[in-house]
């Protein structure tokens, strides 16, 4: 709203579009934005227990924050059709190459063998602490089999 | 893939056009950025593929790869400011200012190079820290095995060789020297022996076993921070400091009963000495060097025990020391932490040199498409910024 106002405004562009106050009223965004995502860093964020609420959170302000420079510094608002040409494909190859990684990357650990896994990254606990820690390693162990069945 | 537009379309008058309706120079900018952006998407998704694809919670928390979340947002408030200040050189050419053009052209330089500053500190951090990609210098274990301990084990042992020779010199060792020393002898046989010892023990079971690796990697490299923030040691601390405490108490009982087993063969050997019975007496020898053996090695652990409950933080902190840390899926973390921020930085820096080539000249209309241009590629690397930031310092 305040983004159509300044826009209105056109405060002496030649090009119709620029605007050092949308500018402005954009680069104050972004830091709000950036000071979003920091605040689930703080004490005060209500979702410490349920990280992928976090996760989840930040990457929608950072797809915003991308979006506001994209279309604003980097003109992409005012420019003709072949914008989505350039970005909509490598756009696609982006979220395709994750889903792509998914399978035998990102499940590897699915299909390690127990040789595998004692060479591998074991997770943090505060087991050591604890007198059972026994049976909870061999818990975990018992999980990572069942995966792989 | 087909467009089924063949029949119905035919009534439209449709203009051709040469090229893109816009200059050559930003057509091939705009170019490049598509590629980039799926160069960076290799990157970022391989992260995030690699990130959640480890080993179930085994990914370092940003505190234990002693990454500072305040110094990132601060670096992406530079960047933020950066991407503004280029606009507004671009707008300030348009508006033919040419000096007003030059400042932010020069503060855009100045806040990259702010950001590339703040980005070595922080890569010369991870570096005093151990961490690096890979082997020859990382002092990184995926975990608390034997190989750890031996890791840990040779770099004293070269220390402890290297003064134990200078104290058989003529010279002798100073009082700094002989307390390394000593130190030295501690960590070796009271923590680290201790813990292989253990760790081979077969009277202990699995998990005693792997516990004692563990604790020796807590006593090197501190405390795990298993949570995302500091400051919630004191809970965590209560139960290692009673384990200590409970390890001393039964330890000096063993202490007593090997000096008191001791004393008895001491006995028996000098009655056998005196009997003339060399069977028998080779027999209590034998025993009585078993004994001394595992006398030394309690006592080396009460040592051993006293020095690590005495620790503020951990042997590496406190005594100064780069011994092999254990940090679960540490290795995997720096390589991707290196080669994101590193590409990047990369990138920072070829925006900065490409500024270089406008900054001292006269910013007049002519200018508009070369910084307009250079302008596009700073903002991407902004973007990339953008999600590097959270995915990085925040996840």
């Amino acid at each position: 709203m305040t983004l159509e106002d300044h826009q209105h405004g056109s405060h002496g562009s030649d090009h119709g579009h620029g605007g050092i106050g949308k500018y402005i009223v954009v680069f104050v965004m972004l830091c709000i934005l950036t000071s979003a995502s920091f605040f689930t860093y703080s004490s005060y964020w209500p979702f410490q227990d349920t990280p992928s609420v976090g996760w989840a959170f930040m990457m929608a302000v950072s797809c915003t924050k991308a979006l506001l420079v994209m279309l604003f510094f980097m003109h992409l608002l005012w420019e003709a059709n072949w914008k989505y040409v350039l970005t909509f494909p490598a756009a696609m190859m982006s979220v395709f190459l994750v889903l792509m990684l998914v399978p035998d990357v990102g499940k590897r650990t699915r299909h390690y063998s127990e040789q595998r896994w004692s060479q591998s990254a074991e997770p943090v606990s505060d087991a050591a602490h604890d007198d059972d820690d026994e049976s909870q390693h061999d818990d975990s162990h018992d999980n990572h089999s069942d995966k792989e069945q | 893939m087909e467009h089924d537009d063949s029949g119905h379309h035919g009534h439209l008058q449709l203009e051709y056009q040469p090229s893109l309706p816009m200059s050559n120079g930003k057509t091939i900018v705009w170019l490049f950025l598509s590629t980039e952006i799926m160069f960076f998407a290799g990157l970022i998704g391989t992260y995030i593929v690699l990130r959640f694809g480890a080993p179930p919670g085994t990914w370092p928390t940003p505190a234990q790869v002693h990454l500072s979340e305040p110094i990132g947002a601060f670096n992406t408030f530079v960047l933020i400011c950066s991407s503004v200040t280029i606009v507004l050189c671009l707008e300030s050419i348009r508006a033919h200012k040419p000096s007003v053009a030059k400042i932010w052209l020069w503060l855009t330089f100045l806040l990259g190079a702010v950001f590339l500053g703040i980005k070595m500190y922080e890569y010369q951090q991870k570096f005093a820290h151990g961490i690096y990609p890979a082997k020859p210098h990382s002092l990184i274990y995926e975990r608390a095995n034997l190989d750890y301990a031996a890791a840990v084990r040779l770099p004293l042992k070269a220390k402890w060789d290297k003064l134990s020779k200078l104290s058989a010199e003529d010279a002798g060792l100073n009082d700094v020297q002989r307390a390394d020393l000593q130190l030295y002898n501690k960590l070796l046989n009271g923590v680290v022996g201790w813990a292989e010892y253990q760790a081979a023990d077969p009277t202990l079971s699995t998990g005693d076993r792997q516990i004692a690796l563990m604790r020796l990697a807590e006593y090197v490299s501190g405390p795990r921070h298993a949570g995302k923030h500091h400051g919630h040691n004191d809970e965590h601390d209560k139960p290692f400091e009673e384990q200590l405490h409970n390890e001393k108490v039964q330890l000096s009982k063993v202490e007593t009963d090997l000096e008191q087993q001791q004393q008895q063969l001491l006995e028996e050997r000098k009655l056998l000495e005196n009997a003339e019975d060399p069977l028998r007496l080779a027999v209590v020898v034998d025993q009585l060097n078993l004994v001394g053996a595992d006398l030394k090695r309690v006592v080396d652990r009460l040592d051993g025990i006293d020095l690590v409950s005495e620790l503020d933080h951990s042997v590496n902190h406190d005594f100064g020391l780069h011994l092999p840390m254990v940090l679960p899926s540490g290795n995997m973390w720096a390589s991707t932490y290196f080669l994101m921020t590193g590409f990047h930085a990369i990138h920072v820096l070829v925006g900065l040199i490409v500024f270089l080539i406008a900054m001292p000249r006269h910013l007049g209309p002519k200018w508009a498409g070369f910084v307009e241009n250079t302008g596009l590629y700073w903002h991407f690397v902004d973007l990339v910024w953008i999600f590097l930031f959270p995915l990085l310092y925040l996840f």
